[in-house]
């Protein structure tokens, strides 16, 4: 023996007169809203001024990103220029949408970073933008700036970021991140 | 049979025994590192401390069981005491666990996390020591990260008998290194030293950073490279893991071999030409069907295959002894009476290569040759001369086997010449494709399973053996 569904009666629930049962007055009123907003950008757009808020993407990009939003990923370079990672796979292991693809290699003539990312590619047509990877990494190798990618194209399968363009921004005097670390060398 | 009781619970030991072992068995977790139950008790990494009444903390590997003693493994004492020898272990351990090929399968970690031991409270700096010292062309040494259980000098000494291994200087010097006059390079057993290791100190240089060990999975399979048939662990990339877009290529491809443990055939040990599988299952696939050396279909070759087959009046079929069981009895079935099945070895040792001992290698390179003979007899010294037709399966160790100037229809994996020469070629899947049971030289049938898909265009050779013995322009 089910119950018969009954609706959910809210606490403000329209009280509908018989002109908003009609119907039609109110849908000719809801439409006149839309006409007008339209008509008033068209306008603006044949005078040739701004109307709506569209930004005109890509040729348009919007400047106005918060100071901490997680966009584009950067890897840090040490003073050399190498790239800080060692190629650990932390951030291609915790990333829920499994983006990040990491080829290590060894260089047995950097005795104290031997395993560095030969290839290091992010697919950010799956990205989420989460910042897990930022979290895990035991390196501080990537970080996210506040500018998203660009990578406009027909093709999802173009949307990869390699290594060379992860690598283009250094810090170049990071008080944070002093290379090689305070107490390393005198250890040696 | 003494009865000793463990954490107040009564059990019956046998009096050879050592506590550690009587715990193993009934289930009671005991940590250590240097204790192996293969090798000889060395009782130097202190971790398997457990305490006995009246007799205070002592190491369990090494305490033979003695009546109506009473031991306790997680007692306060003993916790502190193995918190306190983790200190000790980690003292002048880099914990370079990002860049270890080990971490994640790592006996330091798994004992680190499990007991709840803290990071190092040492304030001295830690003792740097070479990260990499060569120690054969397989295998390469991180001193830093050795604990120094032995594991490895003793597998040399004991096992493999080769004496490669030592160790030089005291103290926290104290490092592995090759003995002069015994190469490890001549060991072939060397390898195993790689799964001893308990931490990341001995690393193959072949699976040096190729993957993390969380991204491959093992797939139960059967070493073919002799009549021994040890039980293996191939390793290949889980498919949730597979690469899209850095280095796709090693989707397919075998990352590492270990030993599946076998007490029935291998024990837990292989030798290193069971990890080098790899070099002869990836040789270049051949993987398009031939009629007189122009790609077909697989289709129009098998519809020729089977009209020279209807057309032969002594046809012979040389059969791999690299198939399994389950497709030399395909064979058998259903070519068995239109052909005469001569067996032949597929291949024959490398030059260099160790062709028997007593430990595992065995002379004969190929896995089923057992069944195979069972199947289809010894073959006589001449069996494949007088034939109008040869069916020639899988590789050919000694050319001379066949017949010159006679049609052949070929099963083959890899590109060879004899393939464009053929009537028709038709190619088959490898071990790693396929499932099935090989039978070894003592009876012993292990099982493998497919680790990969096969190539477009490839077939079983149990499933083109049904085909081939249809009557030509029939439809299977």
């Amino acid at each position: 023996m089910t119950t018969p569904y009954r609706r959910k009666r809210y606490w403000n629930e329209p009280r509908m007169g018989w002109y908003e049962r009609a119907y039609i007055f109110e849908v000719l009123r809801g439409l006149m809203i839309t006409g007008r907003v339209f008509l008033k950008n068209l306008g603006t757009f044949m005078l040739g001024r701004r109307g709506a808020l569209t930004t005109y993407y890509p040729e348009e990009q919007r400047p106005d990103y918060a100071r901490h939003n997680r966009g584009r990923h950067v890897l840090v370079q040490r003073a050399d220029g190498k790239p800080q990672c060692v190629a650990c796979n932390l951030c291609a292991t915790v990333c829920p949408a499994k983006v990040i693809e990491i080829e290590s290699a060894c260089d047995l003539s950097d005795a104290a970073h031997p395993k560095y990312p030969a290839r290091f590619a992010i697919d950010y047509s799956r990205c989420i933008f989460c910042g897990l990877c930022v979290e895990a990494c035991p390196e501080d190798a990537i970080r996210m700036q506040p500018e998203t990618p660009h990578f406009p194209g027909p093709d999802r399968t173009t949307m990869w970021s390699h290594r060379e363009d992860l690598l283009s921004w250094q810090p170049a005097r990071d008080a944070a991140k002093p290379y090689p670390p305070a107490g390393e060398e005198e250890a040696r | 049979m003494p009865e000793i009781r463990i954490n107040g619970q009564p059990i019956e030991a046998r009096k050879d025994e050592t506590v550690l072992e009587v715990c193993r068995a009934n289930g009671i977790d005991v940590p250590c590192f240097c204790w192996h139950p293969e090798l000889s008790i060395a009782g130097n990494c202190r971790m398997c401390l457990v305490e006995v009444e009246g007799r205070g903390l002592d190491i369990a590997c090494n305490m033979p069981v003695s009546a109506g003693m009473e031991v306790y493994t997680e007692s306060e004492a003993v916790r502190d005491h193995r918190r306190a020898i983790l200190q000790f272990i980690t003292l002048n351990h880099p914990v370079d666990c990002g860049i270890c090929d080990k971490a994640g399968e790592c006996l330091l970690q798994d004992h680190h996390y499990a007991h709840n031991a803290k990071a190092s409270i040492s304030h001295e700096p830690k003792v740097r020591a070479p990260k990499h010292v060569d120690l054969s062309d397989r295998i390469v040494l991180d001193n830093e990260r050795c604990i120094l259980c032995l594991r490895c000098t003793r597998f040399t000494a004991e096992i493999s008998k080769s004496h490669a291994l030592g160790v030089i200087e005291r103290g926290d010097h104290a490092s592995i290194r090759p003995v002069e006059g015994h190469p490890l390079a001549d060991d072939p057993y060397s390898d195993n030293i790689i799964d001893l290791c308990p931490v990341g100190a001995l690393l193959s240089k072949d699976f040096l950073h190729r993957a993390r060990v969380w991204y491959l999975q093992a797939t139960p399979s059967v070493c073919p490279g002799c009549s021994r048939g040890c039980t293996v662990d191939v390793w290949h990339r889980k498919k949730e893991w597979f690469l899209k877009s850095v280095g796709v290529e090693e989707n397919l491809k075998i990352a590492r071999v270990t030993p599946r443990e076998n007490p029935a055939v291998n024990g837990p040990w292989i030798c290193n030409k069971g990890r080098d599988l790899a070099k002869i299952l990836e040789r270049p696939r051949a993987t398009q069907a031939l009629i007189a050396g122009q790609p077909v279909t697989t289709a129009q070759a098998i519809e020729h295959a089977r009209r020279l087959i209807a057309g032969a009046k002594s046809p012979r079929a040389l059969v791999s002894n690299w198939g399994s069981n389950e497709e030399l009895e395909a064979l058998q079935r259903h070519l068995g009476t239109r052909m005469r099945c001569v067996v032949k070895a597929d291949r024959k040792a490398e030059p260099g290569e160790r062709i028997e001992d007593d430990l595992l290698i065995r002379a004969d390179k190929n896995p089923n040759t057992r069944r195979a003979l069972e199947l289809f007899g010894e073959p006589a010294a001449d069996a494949a001369q007088g034939a109008d037709l040869v069916l020639l399966w899988g590789e050919l160790a000694d050319p001379a086997l066949l017949p010159a100037g006679v049609p052949r229809i070929v099963l083959g994996s890899w590109i060879d010449p004899v393939n464009d020469s053929a009537q028709v070629f038709l190619p088959v899947s490898v071990q790693t494709e396929r499932s099935g049971h090989y039978t070894n030289f003592d009876g012993v049938v292990s099982a493998f399973a497919p680790c990969f898909d096969k190539p477009a265009g490839v077939s079983d050779a149990a499933v083109l053996f049904a085909q081939l013995a249809l009557a030509p322009g029939a439809r299977p």
